[in-house]
C-alpha cells in the first residue's frame, strides 16, 4: 500500500559522503525534489573525512579504468568548483621519488601510465635538482606531477552538501535506511525517521554499499574494508616540504610506502598504512602502524622529530577486491537491470575525492534517461566568507565594528572567533556536534587539541543555541561529551 | 603582518605590558607598580582574571608566602584586590595576535589594539599534554579529557565529564581531580602512573588517593583506548625498568571517562615567532637573572618560563620579572657589566636563570634528571668550587631552589659556572 | 580494641611510614618517625584525623553557576561525606561575597562553609 502521506521525491540518495553530496549538488541545479539520507550526525562522516585530502593527477590509476577517467576529468573541474563553492585548493604538486635504480625503473613505468592516462606536465628530474627545491628530501630521481593538489576533504563535502541544501535538496541527518522495496516504478525507502518514496534511488553509501544493495538484490560483490592510519604533524614543521612526497609503490611485504602530504592548513600528514580488516567500523589507530609510519617517514625526511605528532586518525577504504585478488578493482557505477532507476556506486576508494565531480556528472547522465532535467532559473550561490585569521587588520576591524563577536577569539591555536563558531553551528544542514564545528571553522584542530576552545564552544552551544550540555555530542549520536551536572537545580 | 589597516587599530601606550593575568602576571604587575612603572596593562584571553586559579578550588596555595594555606580563588583574590587598588589596567577577553617592535597587536570585542609598550612580560602559562603527545593507540571516542579541562567543567561550568573515571598521571593535577571526582559522586577507578612513584606531593597522595581507597597503579601505562562512540574501556599494562611493556600484565578496565594528567607544556608561540631563544629542557625562554629574554625589554615568568611546583616559588620569580620590566621601562637598566652562562652539569636537567649579567644574590631554580638519596649540589667554575649544599634527597618532580651570591669577579672575568650533583664529598 | 595504623607522614617529602598503636582514645606506641613533627602528625592522624574541605555550592542567578567554598576549619575525616551531602543540597542566591558564610555549623560540626570567591548577580 502506498501511503499518500509518504514523502515523495524524484531522487533519493543514500549516503552523505563526497559522492552523495556531489551528486546532490549537481541535482540541485535542476527542478527536482531530491533527498539525501545520512545515518550519521553530519555529512562526510566516514571515508570522505578520513583520507589524505589529495586531488590526484591520475598517474596511479590503471590505464583505461574508470578510476583513471574520472580522476583526470574530476581533477580539471576542481579549480572552478573551489572558486564557486569557496573551499581552498592548493596545487602543491607531487614528487614520486626513487631511492635506487630499480625504483627508478618503476618511476619510468609510472610516467608512462600517466602519459597514457593523459596526465599533463609530468617530468622526470634528478635527485640533485630535487634537493634544491626540497632540501629535506634525498632521492635518486623524482617524478614531478604538477596537477596533484591538496584540499580539506570534509570542507569540500560540506561545501557541496550545504550549497545543495541552500538549493532545496533535503539532507536528513541521523536517518538510517533499514529497508527498501520496489512497488510499480517507485522505490519505497524505509528509515528510522519515516517512509519515503522516490523514482530514482542512488546507493552512494560507501562502506555500506553492499548492505544497501542487498536490500533489493543479490550482490555479486564483496566489500573488503582496508584501514589506513595517519599521523598529523604540528604546523611548526610545515617548512619541511612544499610538495607531496611519495615513494615508489613498494614491492616489499610489510613496507607501507608512506606518503608525506602537506595539508592546506599547514600541517603534514604521514600515511596512510593499508591493513585489511573485518569490521568496516573499526577506525582505531594501532601502535604497530603509528610506529611504522613515523619510522618510514624518517626514511624520506630524516629531520622529522619524534614529538612532532599532534594527532593520529584512521580511515577505511571500501575495496571490492580481496588481498588475494591483489586488492585492486575498478569503480563499479551501474544502474541495475533488474530494478531500473537503482544506481549503485560500489568500491569508491581513492581517487574518489578527485573523481567525485566527474562521477556526479556521469550519474546525472544516467538519471536524465529517466527524468527530464529542467535547469532552474535561479541558483543560490554559496556565500563565501573568509576566516578572521585570513583577513587583514582593516577587514578585521570592520567586522568587529559590525558584530563584536568577531573580536572574541575562542580558539587560541587557530585564532577562530565566536562569530565563526556561531556561523558553523548555524549551518543549513542542522549539524550541531563538536565535530561539526571543528570541520567548519577549525576550532579544536590546533596543537592544544581543544584544551582552550572546548569550554567556549560548549558555552556558545548552551547560551546561543539553548542546547543542553548533557545532550552535546562529540560526533556520533551516542558520543555524549558529559554526564550530568556537578550541582542540580531541582525545582521545588 | 600587513601594514594596511594598522591605522584602524585602537592605539594604546603602556610602560609595562603583561601578557597573562594568572598568578605570574598578577605578581609581575604588582611588582612593576611597586618599582615605579606608572602605566601597566595586563592582557588576558579569558573573561576573568586569575588564569588557572579560579578553577583550582582546592587549598595548598601560598603556604610559604603567607603562612596560611589558601584555595586558588583566594590566592587570586589577594592579588586582584591589590592590583585594583593600584590602578593597574586589565584587558579581559583579549587575545594577543602578534608583537612588532614591542607593539603588541591584540584583539577583543572593541576591535584591534596596538599597545606600544616600553617593556613586555610574558606570563602566558602552559597548555596540557594531550593523548597524542604519548600516542595512545585505539579508538577516538568521547569522554577523553585533559585533567585541567575536566576541572574547569566541574568547578566553573557545573558540568560533570563522566561517571566511571580512570586518570593517567599522578602529578598534583591528577591527584586533586581524583579527589574532586570522588567528592562529586563519580566512581574513580584508579590513577595510572608510569614511574615507580607518584609524581605529586606525598600530601596529595595521602589526602586524595589513600583517604578514599583510590588505587594507584605504579609502573603502569595506558596502551589502548576502546569505545565506539563514548569511551568503553582502557587497557593498562605494567612496564619494566626500561619502560617496555611486560607482556601478560595487560588489564582492561571498563570506564566511560579518561582524564589525562600527562604534564604541561609552557606556551611560547609568541616567543618563538619573535625568534626569542628557548631552552629545550625548560620549554621556556633562556633568561638572565632579571628574567629578561635575549630580546631586550621582553621578560618571561611563570609557567611559560618553566613549569613550577608551587605558586609561591613562581611568585618570587614573577615579582623579579615585573620589577625588572619596570626598571627597563623607566630607563633605569643598570648597565650590564658582562654576561656569564649557567650550565646544567651532571644530574641536572636545567637551571634558571641560564645567564647572569650582574653581580648580586640570585634565586636559582633547577630540576634534577633522576631521583636520588643524599647528594651534594655544587656550583663550580672551570677551576674552583664556589658553593656546596647537601641535599637529603632529590626528585625530578620537586624543584630545587637556592640563593647564591654571584660576585663581580665572576662577571668581569667572564667565568661561566656549572651547577651539578655529586655523590662525592 | 587496640589497632595498628600505618600512616604516611606528609609533613616533609621524605614521607616516613609511621606505625601507630591506638585504641581510639589514646596512643600506645608510635614508631617510624624521623622527627618530632612526624610524631605529632602521626598522633593526630591516628586519634583525630581532619581535613580541610573544599567544594562548590550552586548559585542562583549568578554570573557563574557555582561558587567555590571551603570549610572554616579542618573537618573530622569521618564527617566529610555528611558535610558534602549538605553542601550539595544547598543553594545560594547571587550576589555572593568573598568570604560569605554560606552554611553555618554544617552537619553539626561547629564548622562553617565559606565562599572563596565572589559571584556577581547576572
Amino acid at each position: 500500500m502506498i501511503h499518500s502521506r509518504m514523502k515523495n521525491f524524484h531522487v533519493a540518495i543514500i549516503g552523505g559522503g563526497i559522492i552523495g553530496s556531489a551528486i546532490a549538488w549537481e541535482l540541485s541545479k535542476y527542478k527536482l525534489d531530491t533527498v539525501v539520507f545520512e545515518k550519521e550526525c553530519d555529512v562526510a562522516f566516514g571515508t570522505s573525512k578520513a583520507n589524505s585530502g589529495v586531488i590526484h593527477s591520475g598517474i596511479n590509476s590503471a590505464k583505461d579504468s574508470l578510476k583513471a577517467k574520472f580522476c583526470v576529468e574530476g581533477n580539471k573541474k576542481i579549480k572552478n568548483l573551489a572558486n564557486e563553492l569557496g573551499f581552498k585548493v592548493k596545487w602543491v604538486g607531487k614528487y614520486v621519488i626513487s631511492k635506487n635504480k630499480e625504483e627508478t625503473k618503476e618511476l619510468e613505468k609510472l610516467m608512462k601510465t600517466g602519459i597514457s592516462n593523459k596526465v599533463p606536465g609530468l617530468k622526470l628530474i634528478q635527485g640533485n635538482d630535487l634537493t634544491i627545491k626540497e632540501p629535506n628530501v634525498i632521492c635518486e630521481k623524482a617524478l614531478w606531477v604538477p596537477t596533484a593538489g591538496i584540499i580539506l576533504p570534509y570542507g569540500f563535502t560540506i561545501a557541496l552538501a550545504e550549497n545543495a541544501t541552500e538549493n532545496n535538496v533535503k539532507f536528513l541527518l541521523e536517518t538510517k535506511v533499514t529497508k527498501i522495496k520496489k512497488r510499480n516504478e517507485k522505490f519505497i525507502i524505509i528509515t528510522n525517521k519515516g517512509d519515503f518514496q522516490s523514482d530514482i534511488l542512488i546507493n552512494s553509501s560507501g562502506l555500506n554499499c553492499k548492505n544497501i544493495f542487498q536490500m533489493l538484490e543479490e550482490p555479486d560483490f564483496n566489500v573488503y574494508p582496508c584501514r589506513g592510519e595517519y599521523l598529523v604533524l604540528d604546523k611548526k614543521y610545515c617548512h619541511l616540504i612544499k610538495s607531496m612526497i611519495y615513494p615508489v609503490p613498494p614491492k616489499e611485504y610489510g613496507v607501507l610506502g608512506v606518503h608525506i602530504t602537506p595539508t592546506i592548513e599547514g600541517n603534514i600528514l604521514i600515511g596512510p598504512s593499508a591493513e585489511f580488516i573485518d569490521d568496516p567500523g573499526d577506525k582505531k589507530t594501532t601502535k604497530k602502524m603509528m610506529d611504522a609510519l613515523l619510522n618510514e617517514s624518517k626514511d624520506l625526511i630524516p629531520s622529522i622529530p619524534d614529538n612532532a605528532v599532534i594527532n593520529a586518525f584512521s580511515g577505511i577504504r571500501c575495496k571490492i577486491a580481496s588481498p588475494e585478488e591483489g586488492g585492486w578493482a575498478d569503480y563499479r557505477i551501474e544502474e541495475s537491470k533488474k530494478n531500473p532507476g537503482f544506481i549503485n556506486l560500489i568500491g569508491i576508494e581513492s581517487p574518489g575525492l578527485t573523481a567525485a565531480p566527474a562521477i556526479a556528472e556521469y550519474v546525472i547522465e544516467m538519471i536524465s534517461k529517466h527524468i527530464e532535467l529542467k535547469t532552474k532559473e535561479f541558483f543560490n550561490k554559496r556565500k563565501i566568507e573568509k576566516r578572521f585569521s585570513e583577513l587583514n587588520p582593516k577587514q578585521q576591524s570592520e567586522l568587529i565594528k559590525k558584530d563584536e563577536k568577531w573580536g572574541r577569539i575562542i580558539c587560541r591555536c587557530e585564532h577562530v572567533t565566536e562569530a565563526e563558531v556561531i556561523k558553523a553551528l548555524s549551518n543549513p544542514l542542522g549539524a550541531q556536534t563538536l565535530s561539526s564545528v571543528k570541520n567548519r571553522c577549525r576550532a579544536g584542530m590546533g596543537r592544544c587539541q581543544g584544551g582552550f576552545c572546548t569550554q567556549h564552544i560548549v558555552r556558545i552551544m548552551n547560551e546561543h543555541f539553548k542546547i543542553d550540555p548533557n545532550k552535546i555530542k562529540l560526533k556520533s549520536s551516542k558520543s555524549n561529551l558529559f554526564n550530568g551536572n556537578t550541582r542540580i537545580k531541582k525545582n521545588d | 603582518m600587513e601594514i594596511r589597516g594598522l591605522k584602524k587599530m585602537i592605539d594604546l601606550k603602556a610602560d609595562v605590558s603583561i601578557i597573562g593575568a594568572g598568578p605570574a602576571g598578577l605578581a609581575a604587575a604588582l611588582s612593576a607598580k611597586e618599582n615605579g612603572a606608572k602605566n601597566i596593562i595586563v592582557i588576558d584571553r579569558n573573561s576573568w582574571i586569575g588564569g588557572i586559579l579560579p578553577q583550582c578550588i582546592h587549598d595548598g596555595f601560598g603556604i610559604e608566602e603567607t603562612g596560611s594555606s589558601m584555595t586558588g580563588p583566594e590566592y587570586a583574590h589577594m592579588y586582584i584586590k591589590n592590583a585594583k587598588n593600584q590602578n593597574i589596567t586589565f584587558m579581559k577577553e583579549t587575545m594577543v595576535l602578534d608583537i612588532i617592535n614591542k607593539k603588541i597587536i591584540a584583539v577583543n570585542t572593541k576591535g584591534l589594539l596596538k599597545i606600544k609598550s616600553k617593556s613586555i612580560v610574558f606570563a602566558m602559562g602552559c597548555r596540557e599534554k594531550t593523548r597524542w603527545n604519548i600516542l595512545v593507540p585505539g579508538d577516538r571516542p568521547s569522554g577523553i579529557y585533559t585533567a585541567g579541562v575536566a576541572q574547569a567543567f566541574i568547578n566553573l561550568y557545573n558540568i560533570m565529564p563522566g561517571k566511571n573515571v580512570i586518570i593517567v598521571g599522578s602529578g598534583d593535577v591528577g591527584l586533586i581531580i581524583a579527589r574532586r571526582l570522588k567528592f562529586e559522586g563519580a566512581n574513580v577507578l584508579g590513577v595510572v602512573e608510569i614511574l615507580p612513584y607518584a609524581s605529586g606531593l606525598p600530601r596529595n597522595v595521602v589526602q586524595c588517593l589513600d583517604d578514599y581507597d583510590i588505587p594507584l597503579f605504579l609502573n603502569h601505562t595506558i596502551i589502548e583506548i576502546k569505545g565506539k562512540q563514548r569511551l568503553e574501556s582502557v587497557t593498562i599494562a605494567q612496564v619494566d625498568k626500561k619502560g617496555d611493556i611486560i607482556i601478560g600484565s595487560e588489564r582492561k578496565i571498563l570506564c566511560d571517562t579518561l582524564l589525562l594528567s600527562l604534564g604541561l607544556i609552557p606556551e611560547n608561540e609568541l616567543a618563538n615567532s619573535l625568534g626569542i631563544r628557548l631552552d629545550s629542557f625548560t620549554g621556556g625562554p633562556v633568561v638572565n637573572q632579571k628574567f629578561e629574554t635575549n630580546y631586550p625589554g621582553i621578560f618571561s615568568c611563570g609557567n611559560s618560563l618553566q613549569v613550577y611546583d608551587t605558586v609561591d616559588v613562581l611568585t618570587i620569580d614573577a615579582k623579579k620579572a615585573g620589577k625588572n620590566a619596570s626598571l627597563y621601562a623607566m630607563g633605569e637598566n643598570n648597565k650590564d657589566s658582562g654576561e656569564i652562562s649557567v650550565k646544567p652539569g651532571a644530574g641536572v636537567r636545567y637551571v634558571i636563570p641560564q645567564k647572569i649579567t650582574e653581580p648580586g644574590k640570585i634565586h636559582f631554580t633547577l630540576r634534577v634528571i633522576k631521583p636520588s638519596g643524599k647528594i651534594n649540589l655544587k656550583i663550580v667554575t672551570k677551576k674552583s668550587v664556589l658553593y656546596k649544599k647537601k641535599l637529603l634527597w632529590t626528585n625530578p618532580a620537586n624543584m630545587v631552589e637556592f640563593d647564591f651570591e654571584i660576585s663581580d669577579f665572576l662577571i668581569k672575568n667572564k667565568k661561566d659556572i656549572e651547577v651539578f650533583l655529586d655523590e662525592k664529598k | 580494641m587496640k589497632k595498628n595504623k600505618e600512616i604516611t607522614c606528609i609533613v616533609c617529602p621524605i614521607g616516613c611510614k609511621i606505625i601507630v598503636k591506638t585504641d581510639g582514645n589514646s596512643v600506645q606506641l608510635i614508631v617510624g618517625n624521623k622527627c618530632k613533627k612526624g610524631f605529632e602528625y602521626a598522633r593526630n592522624e591516628a586519634l583525630d584525623p581532619r581535613r580541610m574541605l573544599t567544594s562548590s555550592i550552586l548559585v542562583l542567578n549568578g554570573e557563574w553557576p557555582l561558587v567555590s567554598v571551603k570549610s572554616s576549619k579542618p573537618v573530622p575525616k569521618q564527617k566529610i561525606f555528611k558535610v558534602l551531602d549538605e553542601i550539595k543540597k544547598k543553594k545560594v542566591k547571587a550576589p555572593v561575597k568573598f568570604g560569605q558564610k554560606i552554611i553555618e555549623n554544617v552537619a553539626n560540626t561547629n564548622i562553617d562553609i565559606i565562599a572563596t570567591k565572589q559571584i556577581p548577580k547576572i
